[in-house]
């Protein structure tokens, strides 16, 4: 019961709050979007209401995909588990020793 | 105990969207300033020393269901007991649990003990407080939860393995993101060098078994908002145990004992007729009106309440594979329709704030409303 005499936050700013967009911004008349994150991969149709409903999600769900060596980080390419796992690998076998996806099945676990 | 209704505030979807609360509504409300509670001192202060009382009789609790091995009880299966026993022997720490209470005549109840994914921390911590500035800032509030956040990650920073505190939870949950973010930002402020990655794009590195983040950096400590009874069923659950990195899960395996809710009635059994305590068992032992709750559920999903012999309530949902129990009925109380359920906040090992959530019914599901509070 100590009443906090002052609070700030360094990381949670407004930016969550914008992303509260309804889905159905995304899903109306959703065109069709061909990805690949993989310059070796082949394409395939990406679905965005298929569970990224916002920008910032959206951005978090396609991160650049690399590797540190003797200190410097190397570049391979980009992974998104949004979409296929052939347009993911390709042949770019730096990929190859690392298995994702192996958790996550589940749904929000608010409580 | 009072139910206080009130004008919200002109802007207040801006003002709570500025603090970056952004499912405050849905297809229904969930946040709901038309409406307070005012407690008395006395009041607070006996959620708080019971609050403290619940924890340690908790830690208890666990030691009790090592000690006798009672893992059948809460479906935990074999291969996974080494491992938990060893974060309970090495101590791995814990950050924040949430007791639920029914708060009647007087009377103080334990319903359940959300002790592994807790959610609705941003709203009593940051949310409801903000508010009170604006209603009355004279006024005080039951809420260190941010203070309490930031001193005991500080102090957890030296328990972590060298190398960042990696934060996770699922895409696709604005309400999960937030609640990790807000956690990942408390940690910022205790200087603990922090990432964010999503339960789904962890990886698991084969050649050197442990898991990576989507930069391929070895994962050495995580806060996942992610219940364990999931990771463990799910694809990577058993490499958990192949990792011999010694990773730093938080919150640590153990919980899942008091996350269980097997647990009421192991509690029941160590400390009988505890004024905080309803009776539970596994069975409907002398109970003539009683909760029927899955061992496993989210939401008040598949709970069933029985009263004279006929069923007063009952959700619907998926749980209940894993067994259930039964738990004394002590039905939360009623302000005109409305029934409020007490969320009070353990943070490390300290009580640290409540939480509000009100529903039209008995059982309090997805669709209640978080409601501030203040103390009159």
């Amino acid at each position: 019961m100590k009443k906090s005499k002052y609070i700030s936050l360094v990381l949670i700013t407004a930016a969550l709050a914008s992303c509260d967009k309804k889905e159905k911004e995304w899903n109306e008349d959703e065109p069709k979007v061909y990805m690949r994150s993989d310059s070796t991969a082949n394409y395939s149709r990406s679905h965005h209401g298929a569970g990224i409903g916002t920008a910032l999600l959206w951005y978090y769900a396609f991160r650049p995909y690399g590797r540190y060596n003797n200190g410097v980080y190397n570049r391979a390419g980009y992974y998104s588990g949004g979409i296929s796992e052939r347009s993911n690998i390709g042949s770019n076998t730096g990929k190859y020793g690392i298995i994702r996806g192996g958790f996550g099945k589940g749904a929000t676990v608010s409580s | 105990m009072e139910r206080i209704k009130i004008e919200p505030r002109n802007n207040w979807q801006s003002a709570v969207e500025k603090l970056g609360f952004g499912f405050h509504s849905t297809d229904v409300p969930y946040w709901d300033e038309s409406v307070y509670y005012k407690f008395s001192l006395t009041e607070i202060e006996q959620i708080e020393i019971a609050t403290a009382e619940l924890w340690e009789m908790c830690l208890s609790a666990v030691q009790y269901v090592i000690d006798k091995k009672l893992y059948a009880k809460f479906h935990i299966p074999e291969w996974i007991v080494p491992y938990l026993e060893k974060s309970w022997d090495d101590d791995y720490p814990s950050i924040y649990g949430r007791f639920d209470f029914a708060f009647k005549d007087g009377q103080l109840k334990l319903l359940e003990f959300n002790a592994d994914t807790p959610t609705s921390l941003y709203e009593a911590g940051i949310v409801q407080w903000f508010w009170l500035q604006d209603f009355d800032k004279n006024k005080d509030q039951f809420n260190s939860i941010h203070e309490k956040l930031i001193a005991y990650w500080g102090e957890l920073k030296h328990y972590l393995n060298h190398g960042k505190l990696h934060f996770a939870c699922i895409k696709e949950s604005l309400e999960d993101l937030t609640t990790t973010e807000y956690l990942r930002d408390c940690a910022i402020q205790a200087k603990i060098d922090t990432k964010l990655v999503f339960i789904d794009d962890i990886g698991w590195d084969n050649a050197r078994e442990f898991f990576v983040d989507l930069e391929d950096e070895q994962i050495r400590n995580i806060f996942k908002l992610y219940p364990y009874e999931w990771l463990l069923n799910e694809d990577f659950g058993k490499n958990l145990t192949v990792d011999h990195t010694n990773t730093l899960w938080i919150e640590p395996i153990w919980k899942m004992i008091l996350s269980n809710k097997a647990i009421l009635p192991i509690l029941w059994e160590l400390y009988p007729y505890h004024p905080n305590l309803l009776k539970a068992y596994f069975d409907k032992g002398d109970l003539i009106n009683y909760a029927k709750k899955p061992i496993l559920s989210r939401e008040g999903a598949n709970i069933e309440l029985q009263k004279e012999g006929r069923s007063l309530e009952k959700t619907s949902g998926e749980y209940g594979e894993e067994g259930f129990i039964y738990q004394d009925l002590f039905e939360l109380p009623n302000f005109n329709g409305n029934y409020p359920l007490i969320g009070s906040w353990i943070i490390g090992q300290t009580p640290a704030g409540i939480g509000v959530r009100e529903a039209n019914r008995l059982i309090t599901d997805n669709k209640s409303r978080f409601v501030p509070h203040l103390i009159g």
